[in-house]
C-alpha cells in the first residue's frame, strides 16, 4: 500500500493555525489533568505503602482500634512486656526494635497571639523510634530531648501547617499546650506519612495530653519472629486488650479509606479529559469536512483509503503528541513535588513514569480518537461526488 | 413573536448536524455536571459553617484538641455547665468515629443519654423506619442518619460493625441538620464502655442556650469555669466548631471552585465552538435568509437561540444526572466526627439552566454579531 509521505500530514498542520492552536492546547490541558490526577493519587497512595519498614514492622495496637491509630490507647507498660515477651525482634546493641508511640491530631500555633489553629499529626516518640522507622532521616539540628520543649519536624509539615518554611527554621519556635516548643531538628521521610508529622519526645507529649499511663501503639520490628509471634502474644494477653497489625496492612487500610476520594479524583480528571476529546472530535468533524475535496483528489491520484486515514490520523495524533510532550514538560517543572496539604498529613504529588506514561497516552489518545471517525466520515463519498464537493 | 415563530428552524438546524450536536450536548452535560457536582459541595459546605439567626447552641470542646479521640472531657462537667445562666441544656456526647481522617465513607457513633437527647430534639427528627421505643429498650441499638443508613444499606433489625463497635440498627431518623443524617445515636454508655476506661468520659456537651444573643457570654462563662480545671474547654458555636475540624474540607471545596469555573469556560468553549462551525458552514444560508427579508438582528437571535438550545439541553442532562447522583448515592464529607453533606438540591438545576443559558447567548453573540453584519453579496462569494 502507497502510503502518503509524513512531510504531508506535517504541512497540513500550518493550514490553520487557529486549529493547530485549539489541537495542542487542547491535548496539553487533557496531559495535565491526567498528570494532575495521577499524580495526586501516585502521591497520596506511596506515601500509604512505600515506607522501607513496613513489611518487618507490626503495630499493637488497641483492640477495634485497628482503622485508626489515634483513637487507640494501650497501657504504656505494653512495650516492655511486648520486647521482653515476644522472641525474634530486631536488637541492636541490645536495644530491642520497639517503639512505643501516641500519634495525636493536635491544634498548633506559631505563638500566643496567634489567632488560627492549625491542626498537625504530632508522634511521641523514642530515639528507638529512628531505628524502627529507618526511612527518617534527620537532616538538620538533632533530635528533641524529653523535658525541655523541644520537637522535630518533617520536611512537609510547613504544608501541613500552612506557614513558610523559613518560618519553622531550627531555633523557631511553635505553641501548643500554652507553651513555645523550639524546633531543634527537621527530618525527611520521602513518600510516608511521617514526613509531614511534628516529633515530639514521647513523655513530654504524654504529660500535654494527660495520658501518662496509655500509648496509641507500640510498633516492633522482626527479625527472627514472624507476625503470627506478635499476634499470639497480643491474642494471649486478654488482659492488656491489644491487637496485633501488619504496618503494611494497617497503612493499606488507610489507603483503601481514602478509596472514595481517589475515585473522585480520577473521574473528575477523566470527565474533563473526555470533554476535551469530544470537543476535539468536533474540531476534526469540521476540520475534515472541509477537505472532502482533497481527499477525492488523493483518491483519484491511487492513494487507498486506508493511506489516507492513516495520514489524517497521522496529522491530528502529531499535533497531539506536541501538546501530550508539552503538557508533560509543564507538569513535570510545576506539579511534580508539589506539597498538598490533604487530611491529617501532607504528600508531595508524585509524576513517575507510569503516570508520566499514562499522561501522555491519554494526549495521544486524544488526537487519536478526535481523528479515527472524522477521517472515516470524509471518505464515505464516492470519488466523483467528493471532487465536486465544496 | 418572529423569534417564536423561528423555533422549528432554530430546532431544525440543531438536529440537522446531529454528529456535531450530540458532540456539543455530552460536553457541556458533563462540564455541567462537574459544575452542579462542585456547586452541590460548595452548598454543604455553606451550610454546615454558616451562622443562622436562631442558632443556639453551643458545642463545648477540650480545648487544644481536635480528634474526638484526644477530647476527654469528665462527664461531670454537666452539672456545672447547666448552672450557668442563660443555659437550658447540656447533653453530654462521647464521639467515635471509625477514623479522624477526612474521606466520604466514614462511621461516626455519637452516644448520648437516650431520654435527654429524646426530650431535647423532639420535633426535630422524623423517624421513617423502625422504632424510637426500640431504640430505647436495646443497649446496643443505634438510631441510625437517613444518609448513612443509605450509604451503608442498612434497615432496621440488622447489625452493623464500625469503629470497633457492633451497633444494632434499631431505627433510621430523617432531620434537617446534616450532622444528624450522617451519624449512628447509641446510648451513652454503650459507646463508654466500648472505649477503654471511658465511663465517665465524654468528647463534648451540645449546650443549648436560651437565645441567640446568649452564645457568645455563654461559651466565654463555660470556658472561664474550667480554665483552671486539667481538662480546660474551649466553647463554639455549632457552625464555628464544624468549619474548624472541616478546614481542610473547605479547603478541597474552595479548590473545587475553580474546577468549577473551569467547567464553565468549557461549556462556554464548546458551545462557542459549535457555534462557530455552524456559521462557517451555513454563509450562504444566512445570505438566502437576508434575500429573503430577514433582518441582520433576527439572523443573531436565530443563532444566539440555536447556542442557547445546545447550552440549555447540554445543562439539564448534566445538572440533572450530578442531582441525581448527589441524592442517590447520599454522599457526604466527614472529618473528626462532623459532617459536611453534598447538598443535591433541585433548586441546583435551576441554577444549571440559568448559567447555561447565560454562557449560550455569551457563546453565540459574537458570531451571531458578525454573520448578520455580512454583506448578501459577500455571503454568497464567499460560499
Amino acid at each position: 500500500m502507497r502510503q502518503l509521505p509524513f512531510a504531508y500530514a506535517f504541512r497540513n498542520l500550518g493550514r490553520s493555525k487557529l486549529r493547530l492552536g485549539a489541537a495542542l492546547f487542547g491535548s496539553t490541558l487533557v496531559v495535565l489533568l491526567v498528570l494532575a490526577a495521577g499524580g495526586f493519587v501516585r502521591g497520596m497512595q506511596l506515601t500509604l505503602d512505600r515506607q522501607q519498614s513496613l513489611h518487618d514492622n507490626v503495630m499493637i495496637l488497641g483492640v477495634g482500634s485497628e482503622e485508626g491509630v489515634e483513637r487507640s490507647q494501650i497501657d504504656a507498660s505494653v512495650a516492655g512486656i511486648a520486647a521482653a515477651s515476644i522472641r525474634g525482634l530486631k536488637q541492636r546493641a541490645g536495644v530491642v526494635y520497639a517503639s512505643p508511640e501516641i500519634h495525636a491530631a493536635l491544634p498548633l500555633r506559631l505563638d500566643a497571639d496567634d489567632p488560627t489553629d492549625r491542626p498537625a499529626v504530632m508522634r511521641g516518640v523514642r530515639p528507638v523510634a529512628l531505628l524502627v522507622h529507618p526511612d527518617v532521616e534527620i537532616l538538620q539540628g538533632r533530635f528533641p530531648r524529653a523535658g525541655e520543649d523541644e520537637i522535630m519536624l518533617g520536611s512537609l509539615a510547613p504544608t501541613r501547617l500552612g506557614v513558610p518554611e523559613t518560618r519553622l527554621a531550627l531555633g523557631k519556635t511553635l505553641r501548643f499546650d500554652d507553651r513555645d516548643w523550639t524546633i531543634v531538628g527537621r527530618f525527611a521521610a520521602p513518600n510516608t506519612v511521617m514526613d509531614a508529622e511534628i516529633w515530639i519526645p514521647l513523655t513530654d507529649l504524654q504529660i500535654a495530653t494527660n495520658r501518662e499511663a496509655t500509648l496509641s501503639t507500640v510498633v516492633v520490628t522482626l527479625d527472627d519472629a514472624s507476625f503470627t509471634d506478635v499476634d499470639l502474644f497480643a491474642k494471649s494477653r486478654l488482659d492488656l486488650e491489644i491487637a496485633a497489625i501488619r504496618e503494611s496492612a494497617y497503612y493499606a487500610s488507610i489507603a483503601a479509606f481514602y478509596g472514595p476520594i481517589r475515585v473522585m479524583i480520577v473521574v473528575t480528571a477523566a470527565l474533563i479529559a473526555l470533554g476535551g476529546v469530544l470537543g476535539g472530535l468536533n474540531t476534526m468533524y469540521a476540520a475534515f469536512a472541509a477537505r472532502v475535496r482533497e481527499v477525492g483528489m488523493l483518491q483519484a491520484l491511487g492513494y487507498t483509503r486506508a493511506a489516507i486515514v492513516a495520514s489524517l490520523t497521522e496529522e491530528s495524533v502529531f499535533a497531539a503528541a506536541c501538546g501530550a510532550l508539552l503538557g508533560a514538560a509543564i507538569g513535570l517543572a510545576f506539579l511534580n513535588g508539589l506539597a498538598v496539604r490533604f487530611s491529617m498529613g501532607a504528600f508531595a504529588v508524585t509524576i513517575d513514569a507510569p503516570v508520566l506514561l499514562l499522561g501522555v497516552l491519554g494526549g495521544l489518545l486524544v488526537g487519536l480518537v478526535g481523528a479515527i471517525p472524522p477521517a472515516l466520515r470524509c471518505l464515505r463519498l464516492p470519488i466523483t461526488q467528493a471532487l465536486k464537493a465544496h | 413573536m418572529k423569534l417564536l415563530r423561528c423555533f422549528p428552524y432554530v430546532s431544525k438546524q440543531v438536529v440537522r448536524h446531529r454528529v456535531r450536536s450530540l458532540l456539543t450536548v455530552v460536553g457541556i452535560a458533563i462540564a455541567m455536571f462537574l459544575f452542579t457536582a462542585v456547586q452541590a459541595m460548595n452548598r454543604g459546605v455553606t451550610e454546615a459553617t454558616s451562622a443562622k439567626a436562631n442558632d443556639t447552641t453551643l458545642v463545648v470542646y477540650r480545648a487544644d484538641r481536635y480528634c474526638p479521640a484526644t477530647s476527654r472531657l469528665p462527664q461531670d462537667y454537666q452539672s456545672r455547665i447547666e448552672r450557668v445562666e442563660g443555659v437550658t441544656a447540656a447533653i453530654p456526647i462521647k464521639v467515635v468515629v471509625s477514623n479522624c481522617r477526612a474521606s466520604l465513607d466514614v462511621v461516626t457513633f455519637r452516644g448520648v443519654p437516650k431520654d435527654d437527647f429524646i426530650d431535647e430534639r423532639r420535633g426535630e427528627l422524623d423517624v421513617v423506619a423502625g422504632s424510637l421505643d426500640d431504640w430505647k429498650r436495646r443497649t446496643d441499638a443505634a438510631l441510625v442518619g437517613e444518609t448513612l443508613a443509605n450509604r451503608r444499606g442498612l434497615k432496621p433489625g440488622q447489625s452493623f460493625t464500625a469503629a470497633g463497635i457492633t451497633a444494632y440498627v434499631a431505627a433510621v431518623l430523617r432531620s434537617d441538620d446534616a450532622q444528624d443524617q450522617n451519624v449512628a445515636y447509641t446510648s451513652l454508655e454503650f459507646v463508654q464502655l466500648a472505649g477503654r476506661d471511658d465511663l465517665g468520659v465524654v468528647t463534648q456537651f451540645n449546650v443549648k442556650v436560651a437565645d441567640a444573643a446568649l452564645l457568645e457570654p455563654v461559651a466565654k462563662q463555660i470556658d472561664a469555669i474550667f480554665d483552671a480545671a486539667q481538662e480546660p474547654t474551649a466553647t463554639f458555636t455549632e457552625q464555628a466548631f464544624i468549619g474548624r475540624v472541616a478546614d481542610d474540607i473547605v479547603e478541597l471545596v474552595g479548590f473545587a471552585r475553580w474546577l468549577g469555573l473551569g467547567c464553565l469556560a468549557a461549556v462556554l468553549a464548546l458551545v462557542a465552538n459549535s457555534i462557530v462551525l455552524g456559521v462557517q458552514s451555513r454563509v450562504s444560508e444566512h445570505a438566502v435568509l437576508q434575500t429573503l427579508g430577514y433582518p441582520g438582528p433576527l439572523i443573531a437571535a436565530l443563532i444566539v437561540a440555536e447556542g442557547v438550545a445546545l447550552a440549555l439541553t447540554g445543562g439539564l442532562l448534566g445538572a440533572a444526572a450530578a442531582i441525581a447522583v448527589g441524592r442517590y448515592g447520599s454522599f457526604a464529607f466527614s472529618v473528626e466526627g462532623t459532617s459536611i453533606p453534598i447538598v443535591a438540591d433541585p433548586a441546583l438545576l435551576l441554577t444549571g439552566l440559568l448559567v447555561c443559558g447565560v454562557i449560550g447567548v455569551l457563546a453565540g453573540l459574537v458570531p451571531a454579531l458578525q454573520a448578520s453584519r455580512r454583506e448578501i453579496a459577500e455571503c454568497f462569494r464567499a460560499a
